[in-house]
């Protein structure tokens, strides 16, 4: 399995890419006008009250020191204290992490099921009326916002017929299962268009495929030709547009945490960044690009075991 | 030798929807198939001949075409109304197929034992073991060193021979009665198309199996069948046994077929072709002087291969790919050099660098005495309007956005080669010259035939009066006919203009026909030069002489 030695080293080149991440953020957070301690004690507070505060956070360093104290501390296991919260940084963000991974993994579920089932029952009755009634909901599914979807499907399901709570994030999994359908649902008709689309045009470019000619001069019916042949070879460039779709669904809960009002990382990022909370913003954004760098590994994992003919 | 009919083809139709109505693609098609016998099937591209193959086992597309008529009789019952599930039966059980490409024919995500053991397991009902330990055999019997270990290999491991093998052990895993084969040597090495041929014909000697051999190549088709039948724009034009039809043909345009030839026509003379002139039969221009003005020395082109983070890091030394390994030639002002070898022999690549499309890793290339500059550091001159190339093929080689007035003034200005007034004028004479009606000036490349995009291709390198035409493939694309249509132009155009030409083929036929000396590479090395009439008569090397037994019969008769 020569072709799977990536991932041994593939995580040390994850190394480069999150120090830039550090210095872009920190710099960043730094140039947005206002100021954190400002911010904590309002605006009457006396000045040597708020220079003792700066003090205290290291607010009065040079912004080099700053960043290599965050380095350092880093290092250590540790991001720093909140600024607003008044508690360690990784304790916020893994009090906020739980509900934003489940409501992603949750999301991703139904997407992957709903693109794969809508886009198997499109191409295989290419140009008929089901591959029309999927092509409608993609462009509906495109053309709805999120926060609109969101609303629609509390007033229906939770206010209407009671079958779904309005907000929260529930207990228990059975509880954040039953809280959560609704808010990854909204995200799974977002996503699902697109890869759907996708899926759809490469399983038709690959029923054209030689291979299937051949399979099917074999005496294979058209049903296994397809689930054996026509599919395997047709997830590459769907699970790629997958990763790229999740990278960008990491950053983007925000809206869809602000509807169900989920205690979330997206909304622990906006409220972070209103608050100048300068070492939280930081945290966040660094388990973001976490995220991202880890998604963009584990679909090349999925790639290299689905496609033999990939050698990274 | 050959028994009762085992397959009848009675009227077959066959009609493809065009947009606006069916087009009958294949019409009132009619033979048999004989038990034992190897039948040929023989035409150009369009002339329906793959199609009538797909539709022995109704292996064409739904709703975009239909059998309109006809029956196909196998064992008693008429393919063309049986019912789906009758049908998969037969397809694999009965009739085991092979196509063309085997690199496209097989998935590039299932290993080939997986995909030989599905048709065991689905027809003879085989557990997975079973179906395992036969196609271990089945490798095995088609050549297959290694079947035990290979029978895990994914196609991308094999090289092309083999896969094509694997792709001929899985027709022929469920011992069918018929094989239809389908240009199965077409995207093959000469020399892996002969072996091909020779493990078709061992295997359908020993099995008792009936061949229908789809081919475009006249000379396999003489070589490999017993009967034969000429296709032509959706109908059979002649049948018969191969002999008779390739000695006495009937119809013109077998007749054509049979003129197109290389190997038939004598060397150096024209292609009697119905609407070329058939003037002088001896045109050879003899080399004008002896003095060298092309000079390659020592040449060497290196491809580096891919690193690893690691092997970047650590500066561990990785040998390159060595595609071009020191090779010396020269040639004459005016002679004709036939390059010959196979696919990854480095003949594209020297050729590449002649014209300046890849920088060498060392050796020098002079032309008419000046040097082309050092690898690396090579500069515009003269020598790129002296030096032109055409490609192999002629579509992908053209702009797809230019009509062929655009494509053929574009080097004229580039070059500044006449004022503006006179571009006009100037391109409608080269299309005259290589044979182009003036009314095809404003079409795109998709308007045109293959043929017709060559000759732009020619007519694009002709445009700045070159001294010096680098042909690599010109004609590996185009149908037999075109190809003699090709290779006559080329003929008079090297009269006409007095060129040099390096001519690159995998075809040894063609080159003997249009050059002089033959140069022939393999693994990147010269290995045997001479005369055509030396290499022909008297090679000298071991791998010249395999690439000359590969050369189907016909093409070697008289």
């Amino acid at each position: 399995m020569g072709r799977f030695k990536f991932v041994l080293y593939r995580p040390l080149q994850t190394i480069p890419v999150l120090i830039g991440v550090s210095i872009i953020t920190f710099v960043l957070v730094r140039s947005i006008p206002g100021d954190p301690v400002r911010v904590l004690l309002g605006p009457r507070a006396k000045p040597s009250i708020i220079a003792a505060v700066r003090e205290q956070y290291g607010l009065d360093e040079p912004l080099v020191v700053q960043y290599f104290y965050f380095i350092y501390n880093l290092l250590h296991g540790e991001m720093g204290r909140s600024i607003i919260y008044r508690v360690p940084v990784l304790d916020v963000i893994a009090e906020r992490l739980v509900p934003t991974l489940f409501l992603l993994s949750y999301a991703l579920l139904l997407t992957v099921a709903l693109a794969l089932a809508l886009a198997i029952v499109a191409a295989r009755n290419q140009r008929r009326l089901p591959d029309h009634l999927v092509r409608m909901f993609c462009t509906a599914g495109l053309g709805l916002p999120a926060f609109w979807l969101g609303i629609v499907l509390i007033m229906v399901f939770s206010v209407g017929l009671g079958w779904f709570p309005v907000s929260g994030y529930g207990d228990g999994f059975w509880g954040h299962l039953h809280h959560l359908f609704l808010p990854a649902l909204t995200i799974a008709v977002a996503l699902a268009p697109v890869l759907t689309r996708n899926l759809r045009a490469t399983l038709i470019d690959q029923m054209e495929a030689g291979y299937v000619q051949t399979a099917r001069a074999r005496g294979m019916s058209e049903r296994a030709l397809f689930y054996r042949h026509v599919l395997p070879n047709s997830l590459v460039p769907t699970v790629n547009l997958l990763g790229v779709a999740f990278s960008w669904l990491i950053g983007g809960t925000v809206v869809v945490e602000t509807v169900f009002s989920i205690p979330g990382m997206g909304q622990l990022m906006v409220s972070s960044i209103f608050s100048r909370d300068y070492l939280l913003v930081q945290g966040v954004t660094l388990v973001f690009a976490l995220g991202i760098i880890l998604t963009n590994f584990i679909v090349d994992v999925v790639n290299v075991a689905l496609d033999p003919r990939i050698d990274p | 030798m050959t028994g009762e009919p085992i397959l009848s083809v009675r009227d077959l139709t066959v009609q493809f929807d065009s947009g606006d109505g069916w087009r009958s693609v294949v019409e009132d098609v009619s033979f048999t198939l004989n038990k034992g016998e190897v039948l040929g099937i023989v035409g150009e591209s369009g002339s329906g001949k793959t199609v009538t193959s797909r539709a022995l086992i109704r292996l064409l597309p739904d709703r975009v075409s239909r059998i309109a008529g006809g029956c196909v009789d196998f064992e008693g019952r008429d393919v063309i109304a049986m019912s789906e599930s009758a049908l998969e039966d037969i397809r694999g059980g009965k009739i085991g197929m092979i196509f063309q490409n085997p690199t496209t024919h097989l998935d590039p995500v299932m290993r080939i034992g997986q995909q030989i053991a599905a048709g065991l397991m689905l027809h003879l009902g085989l557990r997975s073991r079973a179906a395992r330990a036969r196609t271990i055999e089945l490798l095995d019997e088609v050549g297959f060193r290694d079947p035990e270990r290979q029978v895990d290999a994914f196609p991308h491991e094999l090289s092309g021979g083999m896969r094509q093998r694997a792709m001929i052990a899985g027709a022929l895993s469920c011992n069918p009665s018929i094989l239809i084969a389908d240009e199965p040597t077409t995207a093959l090495d000469v020399t892996v198309q002969a072996q091909i041929i020779e493990l078709l014909r061992t295997l359908g000697r020993q099995r008792g199996l009936s061949i229908i051999f789809i081919s475009h190549d006249l000379g396999l088709v003489a070589d490999f069948c017993q009967r034969m039948v000429v296709m032509e724009r959706g109908r059979i034009v002649e049948a018969g046994a191969v002999d008779d039809v390739i000695a006495r043909p009937q119809h013109p345009y077998t007749i054509r077929l049979l003129h197109s030839q290389p190997g038939l026509t004598a060397p150096g003379s024209y292609f009697d072709l119905d609407g070329e002139t058939k003037s002088r039969n001896e045109t050879r221009p003899a080399p004008q002087g002896d003095a060298t003005y092309l000079a390659i020395d020592r040449l060497a082109v290196a491809f580096s291969r891919k690193r690893s983070l690691g092997e970047i890091l650590t500066r561990k030394p990785v040998r390159d790919l060595a595609a071009v390994d020191g090779v010396s030639l020269n040639l004459t002002r005016g002679e004709a050099l036939g390059l010959v070898g196979e696919s990854g022999s480095g003949k594209s690549t020297l050729a590449r660098s002649v014209v300046g499309l890849v920088t060498p890793k060392s050796g020098e290339i002079q032309l008419d005495g000046k040097s082309l500059g050092k690898p690396g550091e090579r500069q515009r001159g003269p020598w790129h309007r002296q030096i032109q190339m055409i490609f192999q093929d002629p579509v992908s080689s053209l702009n797809p956005k230019m009509t062929v007035g655009e494509t053929l003034a574009e080097p004229l200005s580039v070059h500044r080669l006449c004022p503006p007034a006179d571009v006009k004028d100037r391109v409608l004479g080269l299309m005259t010259e290589v044979g182009l009606e003036h009314d095809l000036l404003n079409r795109k490349p998709h308007q045109l035939s293959g043929g017709q995009c060559q000759r732009v291709g020619i007519a694009r390198a002709l445009s700045v009066e070159p001294e010096f035409l680098i042909a690599d493939e010109p004609t590996s694309a185009l149908d037999v006919t075109i190809q003699a249509q090709i290779i006559n132009l080329l003929m008079r155009l090297r009269e006409s203009r007095g060129l040099t030409m390096l001519f690159i083929s995998h075809d040894l036929t063609v080159v003997r026909h249009l050059c002089q000396r033959i140069a022939v590479m393999q693994h990147g090395r010269l290995v045997e030069t001479g005369s055509a009439e030396e290499i022909f008569d008297n090679p000298r090397q071991d791998y010249t002489r395999k690439l000359l037994a590969a050369i189907p019969r016909v093409a070697r008769a008289r």
